[in-house]
């Protein structure tokens, strides 16, 4: 296998770890939204506070899109 | 595919280190460093403005950038929970929120990021450059440290890492307690560990969320140039603004679990 071609099966397999990424990121929303129904008074904090959550959770799949560019 | 062509813009997909427009002697200057010095002149002639021209009453333009001071300082309050501190850490945050968002936005303003001087563009959006955000996350992770020394001592502030004091007072205790403390003292060694990640996931969320935004948009204009690319910059617009409040609210945590934390004191009225 010459480097080219083992450099584009990395590059496809940094990708993986978006999977979680999603798992992650759909868990965390269905709680905050289950929370905002529980107690529909503080839904303006609960999202805010989710959005800063969601963009916690994305990180890993940033890292793995730098390093698929870098790649 | 000839046909196709007039829908498609092609452009050099950005690399990751930016362009040196021109040198001082040995010292290259790049494309983003002119921007952040841009947008800075920008903001020093926004303050002068501000010092100048605001009221009391506020009034127009000034309602608004008052909502933007009230909506930052609650949010360092409340991730803070004591004035004291907030007080401290909130001009730091605040301008880091607030330069990380118009850096991220003024990429918008149409023609800016056009403008080239011998074929190189002078303008280069300043958080996809892997040096500003490096460096940003770098030295305030070292700053917030340093106060860390300030409040505990050396020795208190080594003591967080190295929980001797509390390995021995376990064992002491007994052999629960004492396996109990030697889990806390490896976990205290990985604090050590985890100033570093501090750093690199600071400065990599930023840099990747912009950078691999502009690859995107460069991605996107070379296949479809009409509609689609609109898209992608309102969820641009989305992101950036995002992590700029991202950013911010994550230098005030890790300020506010490295200082002592404030005991309720009862205030009488």
């Amino acid at each position: 296998m010459d480097l080219e071609s083992a450099r584009l099966i990395a590059k496809g397999l940094a990708l993986f770890s978006m999977f979680g990424s999603g798992i992650g990121e759909g868990y965390l929303i269905g709680k905050a939204l289950e929370a905002m129904g529980r107690n529909p008074d503080v839904s303006g904090e609960l999202f805010s506070r989710m959005i800063i959550g969601v963009a916690l959770a994305e990180s890993t799949a940033i890292y793995a899109l730098v390093a698929f560019f870098i790649l | 595919m000839g046909f196709i062509d007039i829908f498609r813009i092609e452009e050099t997909v950005p690399g990751v280190a930016s362009d040196v427009v021109f040198s001082i002697g040995a010292f290259p200057v790049t494309n983003s460093f002119l921007f952040i010095l841009f947008i800075a002149v920008l903001f020093a002639l926004g303050g002068a403005y501000v010092v100048k021209k605001f009221t009391l009453v506020p009034q127009g333009i000034q309602g608004g950038i008052e909502m933007i001071y009230e909506s930052i300082l609650s949010l360092v309050t409340s991730i803070t929970g004591s004035q004291k501190q907030s007080k401290v850490i909130f001009p730091v945050v605040a301008t880091l929120i607030i330069y990380i968002g118009v850096a991220n936005l003024i990429g918008f303003i149409p023609g800016l990021t056009s403008l080239t001087y011998q074929k190189v563009s002078i303008f280069r959006a300043p958080m996809s450059d892997f040096n500003t955000t490096f460096g940003l996350a770098f030295a305030l992770i070292v700053v917030i440290n340093l106060i860390s020394i300030k409040d505990f001592g050396i020795l208190g502030y080594l003591g967080r890492f190295f929980q001797f004091r509390e390995l021995i007072a376990g064992f002491r205790g007994g052999l629960k307690t004492g396996f109990e403390a030697t889990i806390s003292f490896l976990i205290g060694l990985l604090d050590i560990v985890s100033e570093m990640a501090k750093v690199i996931s600071l400065s990599f969320r930023l840099f990747g969320n912009v950078f691999a935004g502009e690859v995107l948009a460069v991605i996107l204009l070379g296949s479809i140039a009409y509609v689609v690319p609109a898209l992608w910059m309102t969820l641009s617009i989305l992101f950036g603004l995002i992590q700029a409040l991202v950013f911010g609210a994550l230098i005030t945590a890790y300020y506010s679990s490295s200082v002592k934390p404030e005991t309720v004191e009862r205030e009488g009225h």
